[in-house]
């Protein structure tokens, strides 16, 4: 869909609005959805397509996928998960999945930033070394 | 074999496993050798992307959900959703003197089936030029073999000087004999052993030029014996418009090394007006604004900081230069079209040439009244500057006069001696494409045409009394032109040698 340009302006005006304390809200982000729709405006798709591309940009901005190759003793995910809050401060959601193709370790995404310390990672590493 | 294990064991127990953070996006959309990638949040501009399946992009439009990066390789091995990842370096080329004699691509890769080249230094392709502090004035000349640039609008070390003309007028040509005049000079400084002379090696940028026009001048600069001299970048019409526009940049990083180690350099851009086609290309599929005939506004920057580049740094900074020749092609000779005038105004000078002159056989068709040096006679050896101080406006005003003796064949004197002056030293300047002459033959050539020694030559024999001319003075006068190379200056024993020579040919010549 082709969004111009007065369509992502004002999508991101309607994201700033659902930002509370620097965090989504999402009963605003409903409320604004069930506004815009009611309101039945011409760009409506175009402006609802760019804001849920930016709601879904900030909420993977604020979590954090930890892959790992076995499951992760409880006691080790909270530390991972208090670690993680240390570097990228509150409000951030943790999901744990497990990934035997990693072989070993673990690889984490938090946003754009991955943290990978699986073995995987590690012999493709060592095969463009190669 | 235990003692093996345990010092595997002890390497194990020793080993960090660190985690390094990597930053990640994703490609959204994919096109015309541009990528929009969303993520890749801590990615810089002008920084090189790893795109997976060992294709590199190169970010150029930092937005505030995603980045627009110009693909430098193969995209159809790429896919949208694929992952790409940002690699901490600016977009870097091979530098060095490995890479002369070799012709490569916008990344510094050989495509001359030579075999890898031998450089482990690397520069960035994107440079700040050097700044006030570092320069020095430009007053050391490039010999371009030409004599009609050589006398009348003479090039320096670390200037920069455009060649605009129509298709087909010679521009190529041009500085393919100032290459071709360099390898000359440096293997004759060689030869001799010369530790005074600075050699000037030579990189030839090809712009969207046909693979059969680049491979033309391969060929003559290795017939010339010029490529041991010289590196040739490539990015034919046939590469993408993103290495097309990266290529001149590769070029000046190239050029730059040889500066910095206190060598002199000289770079030829061709063209120009095809490198500005590329970036609005690039900049058009990227989504920037565009503005006059569709450019994006920052065409002039582009250019501007690409030429900046080209310098005359101290002698503290190791008293090399980097010399610059760029190309510009006109449309029907106008010159005050967008790209031409920005360059114009650029650069330290201009070489017009005029496809009536080609057509009318003056070669190299350069035009007297619109071409200038904007270094002047600073950048000109002291004895061509004695012979060849006036002769500007000698010609300036032989076409003034030759336009109003086409009124009235009623002329004194004094008119008719200077149109006659003017028509052999139009003669003198017609020059054969890939035949470069030394400066010492010029001079002396010069000097017997401002005395008076032509001037009882019949116009259409002038050629004929030059090339003889030239031929007395190699065979027999070898002392003589050595005298002006070394010397540098005319003296009066010089003179007057000169006057005995030019007297005691005249005396041969039927």
């Amino acid at each position: 869909m082709k969004i111009n340009k007065r369509a992502q302006r004002e999508a991101k005006q309607l994201f700033r609005l659902c930002l509370v304390n620097g965090l989504l809200d999402e009963n605003h982000v409903r409320q604004v959805v069930r506004r815009v729709v009611a309101a039945d405006h011409r760009d409506c798709r175009a402006i609802l397509s760019q804001f849920g591309r930016l709601v879904k940009l900030e909420l993977a901005r604020h979590t954090a996928t930890i892959e790992s190759a076995t499951l992760v003793p409880p006691d080790l995910r909270a530390a991972i998960e208090a670690g993680l809050t240390r570097r990228y401060g509150p409000g951030l959601t943790t999901t744990f999945i497990e990934r035997p193709a990693l072989i070993g370790g673990m690889r984490i995404q938090v946003g754009s930033d991955v943290f990978d310390g699986s073995v995987r990672a590690g012999l493709a590493a060592l095969e463009k070394r190669f | 074999m235990g003692d093996l294990l345990r010092e595997i064991e002890a390497q194990i127990a020793g080993a960090k496993t660190a985690a390094a953070k990597q930053n990640v996006g994703i490609i959204r959309e994919l096109g015309d050798g541009v990528a929009r990638i969303e993520g890749l949040t801590d990615a810089m501009l002008n920084e090189m992307i790893d795109l997976g399946n060992g294709v590199t992009g190169l970010v150029l439009n930092l937005e505030e959900t995603e980045v627009g990066v110009v693909i430098l390789g193969d995209y159809t091995k790429l896919k949208e959703g694929g992952e790409a990842r940002t690699t901490g370096k600016l977009l870097q080329v091979p530098v060095g003197k490995g890479l002369l004699g070799r012709v490569v691509n916008v990344l510094g890769e050989p495509v001359d089936g030579k075999g890898p080249i031998k450089s482990d230094t690397t520069y960035p392709v994107e440079k700040i030029a050097p700044g006030i502090i570092r320069r020095q004035p430009v007053d050391q000349p490039v010999q371009t073999g030409i004599m009609a640039i050589d006398a009348m609008i003479p090039i320096g070390r670390g200037q920069r000087e455009l060649i605009i003309g129509d298709r087909a007028t010679g521009k190529t040509t041009i500085c393919i004999d100032t290459i071709i005049s360099q390898a000359r000079l440096n293997k004759a400084a060689e030869a001799a052993g010369d530790k005074g002379y600075r050699p000037l090696y030579c990189i030839y940028v090809a712009i969207a030029q046909k693979q059969s026009t680049v491979a033309r001048v391969i060929g003559v600069l290795e017939e010339a014996g010029a490529m041991p001299y010289t590196v040739i970048l490539d990015s034919p019409a046939s590469d993408s418009a993103a290495n097309q526009y990266l290529v001149p940049f590769a070029g000046a990083a190239m050029g730059e090394w040889f500066m910095d180690h206190g060598m002199d350099a000289l770079i030829v851009y061709d063209d120009l007006s095809k490198h500005a086609v590329a970036y609005r290309q690039v900049s058009l599929v990227l989504k920037r604004p565009s503005g006059r005939e569709a450019y994006p506004g920052d065409v002039f920057y582009l250019h501007s900081r690409l030429l900046e580049r080209a310098a005359r740094v101290g002698e503290k900074y190791g008293n090399g230069s980097l010399t610059a020749l760029p190309i510009v092609e006109t449309q029907a000779g106008d010159v005050s079209a967008y790209i031409p005038t920005n360059i114009i105004s650029i650069t330290d000078g201009q070489l017009y040439l005029e496809t009536d002159l080609f057509y009318q056989g003056v070669r190299p068709a350069i035009s007297v009244g619109l071409s200038v040096s904007r270094i002047g006679s600073t950048a000109q050896l002291k004895a061509m500057k004695q012979v060849a101080g006036q002769l500007k406006g000698e010609l300036a005003q032989f076409r003034e006069l030759a336009v109003f003796a086409q009124f009235g064949s009623d002329l004194d004197a004094k008119t008719r001696a200077q149109i006659d002056r003017g028509k052999r030293i139009m003669e003198i300047f017609k020059q054969p494409q890939h035949d470069p002459i030394p400066v010492e033959v010029q001079v002396a050539v010069i000097w017997a045409v401002q005395n008076g020694y032509v001037d009882q030559v019949p116009v259409e024999r002038v050629k004929e009394f030059q090339t003889r001319f030239t031929e007395f003075l190699t065979t027999r006068k070898g002392e003589l032109l050595g005298k002006i190379e070394a010397e540098k200056a005319l003296d009066d024993p010089l003179r007057a040698t000169l006057k005995a020579v030019a007297d005691e040919f005249k005396q041969t010549w039927k």
